[in-house]
């Protein structure tokens, strides 16, 4: 049993860890590439939410790397990502593939099915040491996570451009080299001063926040790396999610630092119901940002994605009312990066036009309506 | 009072509902009729493009409403059924309404959800009629008849009325009068009722000499029984109906062919889509032609795919009467 699952930002270093912990032999699918795209779109259904393509991409490329069995997380809506490993098993297998695919799901009904699923994949270990692994899996993710934040807050102060970028990628590997939570303690100081070692310069501040889809926030080859480009233009980045807040059953957001509730309450003058997703958590923190004293707000969305679409009908509203620039960008398989790169850079321009102008007095000018 | 109700969406399910509830409680009611060319232009302007169709559509009604009623009246349906959910589009409609209405138009929009029981329907209809009348008595009347006039509307579209003509409670013709050739026009309401968008597909079939066939009119218990057949059932309320016609349909062969209708980009479609073209297949079903449609979808590209689909029925039919009279010969 050869085990693999689709790329999603840190995700690897955390199952693989699992994996590794445990003894079972798992697959790692090639890194996210423009063929992983190409073979999604091909396969994947035409207007498909393009998470849903690109995860298909990673598993074939998975397949032909010899995985046998694909872990993917299943639900029951209203979004469609509960649904994406049923279409994609049937995609899959009428394309000729042999495998199985284990949908792993978290509501209370469907519990003792996922209980059993899990005896499968785990062959045999006990259960005690399943814990155990997840456990620490969880503390790698925190740790993760927390380095990542950290190099948001910093990259837009580097001396050197990508400096920040090129130590995060060596606390990766401390992390993933730690094996056990003596190992781990010492890779988050060592993790922590280098990068508080990046030489750093002078320059003015502008807070730009990042909201969205988890997946496309997540995952830096398929967002083109917004956020790494945020930095370089000079921006104080935050996003509105990291992965061990997004895996919290409870709602509490330890590396944020508050909890889905509080961001909830922000979005009900807005949009009062829960819309699947992260719809409402897109409205909510990007209300959050501007009460943070943020001077913008990225909203990061696939393609047809229904959630988002919603969010992205409601926050030019929430804009206009706060006066907080947000600025949307629709990724598919078609996005280009040059696009981005010229919006983004103008967004930059606007945020720190906006903050000098505040900082004077002055008023602003008033903001059209679309 | 002055209540607009927007002619989209679940309008083409629970119109009738909400109209002859609303008037039962004595608020004047400002319907803004059937979609136009000017309605999708301004719709379309005003919604965002990633937008599915009939939402566009919603944005024209609710701005060719807005300057004339005093409030809009756009309820939020969570769940229609026990374990499942509307498309998330319908879950914040309310609130994309009140962001292309803009703040003078209040949107009265009560919470149904049938995930969290009868009472709380109940609180949620009883509070609507309470901001039109203090009668409880008349806001329970109105209630019953208006829910008698929605289980009649639902029973003449199950006889194969469509949309106008189960609303007015009589029709020149049948959609099914018993000819030769039946298709299955199968999609959500607001995609096979709604004339504008789909440049009267139904009454085009007519005028062609074939029978149509909607979801509505496919036995609600052959659906069921397809519906428990799958691996994975399905979560969204609406699709569990489209997705069960069309298992039905191709199963029990109750039609000939079947034109699955899809308003680019709706989202449980495009799974759904995947599931009933491959089950299809798999039971060697009937033809099946999944048009999608979106605000530029041309007339003619339109009626050449359905002509040619149709031609080619037809000669399917004409072979296949032909081998069974040679088997009988």
């Amino acid at each position: 049993m050869r085990i693999a699952w689709p790329h999603m930002g840190s995700l690897e270093f955390v199952l693989g860890s699992v994996f590794e912990e445990l003894g079972l032999d798992y697959v790692l699918p090639p890194p996210n590439s423009q063929r992983t795209l190409e073979l999604g779109a091909r396969f994947g259904p035409e207007f498909a939410c393009f998470p849903l393509k690109t995860t298909l991409g990673n598993f074939i490329e998975a397949l032909e790397a010899g995985a046998d069995t694909l872990i993917m997380v299943a639900g029951r809506g209203p979004c469609r990502f509960g649904y994406y490993a049923e279409t994609q098993r049937r995609i899959l297998s009428e394309a000729g593939y042999e495998f199985e695919m284990v949908p792993l799901e978290f509501e209370p009904s469907r519990i003792p099915l996922t209980i059993k699923r899990l005896k499968r994949l785990k062959q045999g270990r006990p259960w005690a040491s399943l814990y155990r692994a997840i456990k620490f899996a969880l503390h790698k993710a925190h740790l993760i996570d927390r380095l990542e934040q950290q190099a948001l807050h910093q990259r837009w102060l580097d001396r050197d451009k990508g400096a920040t970028t090129e130590a995060l990628k060596r606390c990766y590997r401390l992390v993933w080299e730690a094996g056990s939570y003596q190992e781990l303690a010492r890779a988050e100081e060592e993790a922590f001063a280098l990068l508080c070692s990046v030489p750093q310069v002078e320059r003015e501040e502008i807070r730009i926040g990042i909201v969205g889809e988890f997946y496309l926030v997540l995952e830096p080859y398929f967002n083109l790396n917004v956020e790494e480009q945020l930095g370089d233009l000079g921006a104080y980045v935050e996003r509105n999610i990291y992965l061990t807040d997004w895996l919290r059953p409870s709602g509490e957001r330890p590396v944020l630092g508050h909890h889905e509730h509080a961001s909830e309450r922000l979005a009900a003058p807005y949009l009062s119901h829960k819309v699947g997703g992260e719809g409402v958590f897109s409205v909510g923190d990007t209300i959050l940002f501007q009460h943070l004293g943020f001077d913008g707000v990225v909203q990061l969305m696939p393609f047809t994605c229904m959630p988002e679409t919603i969010a992205k009908s409601i926050l030019p509203q929430v804009s206009q009312h706060l006066g907080i620039p947000v600025l949307s960008l629709v990724i598919d398989e078609l996005t280009g990066m040059a696009g981005v790169a010229t919006r983004l850079e103008a967004f930059a321009d606007l945020a720190r036009f906006r903050r000098r102008t505040c900082s004077d007095q002055r008023g602003l000018a008033p903001q059209p309506a679309f | 009072m002055r209540v607009g109700i927007p002619g989209g969406l679940l309008y083409y399910r629970y119109g009738r509902l909400w109209n002859s509830f609303l008037q039962a409680l004595g608020a004047e009611v400002v319907e803004s009729g059937e979609t136009t060319r000017s309605i999708l232009n301004s719709g379309a302007s005003k919604a965002e493009n990633e937008s599915c169709l009939p939402v566009k559509v919603f944005y024209g009604h609710v701005l060719a409403l807005k300057d004339r009623v005093d409030a809009l009246f756009v309820p939020r349906l969570v769940s229609v059924k026990r374990r499942t959910h509307t498309c998330p589009k319908m879950l914040g409609l309310p609130d994309m309404a009140r962001a292309a209405a803009g703040e003078r138009v209040p949107v009265i929009s009560p919470t149904i959800d049938f995930q969290s029981g009868l009472w709380h329907n109940y609180r949620a209809v009883y509070s609507l009629g309470r901001i039109f009348t203090p009668d409880p008595r008349r806001i329970v009347a109105a209630g019953v008849t208006a829910w008698r006039e929605h289980r009649l509307y639902l029973e003449r579209l199950t006889l194969g009325l469509d949309h106008q003509g189960a609303l007015k409670g009589e029709a020149e013709r049948l959609l099914c009068e018993g000819r030769d050739l039946r298709i299955g026009v199968i999609g959500h309401h607001y995609n096979v009722y709604d004339t504008f968008t789909t440049m009267s597909l139904l009454e085009r079939l007519g005028s062609m000499g074939v029978d149509v066939m909607t979801a509505d009119m496919v036995p609600e218990k052959l659906r069921e029984r397809e519906l428990r057949r799958l691996p994975k059932d399905i979560y969204w309320s609406y699709e569990q109906e489209v997705a069960g016609a069309i298992l039905a349909c191709s199963r029990y062969r109750l039609v000939d062919g079947i034109i699955f209708m899809i308003s680019f980009p709706c989202g449980p479609d495009s799974i759904v889509r995947v599931l009933c073209e491959q089950e299809n297949r798999r039971m060697g079903g009937v033809p099946m032609l999944t048009l999608v449609m979106d605000e530029h979808t041309g007339e003619g590209g339109f009626l050449t795919r359905i002509e040619a689909f149709v031609d080619m029925l037809w000669r399917r039919k004409r072979r296949e009467s032909e081998e069974l009279e040679a088997v009988a010969g």
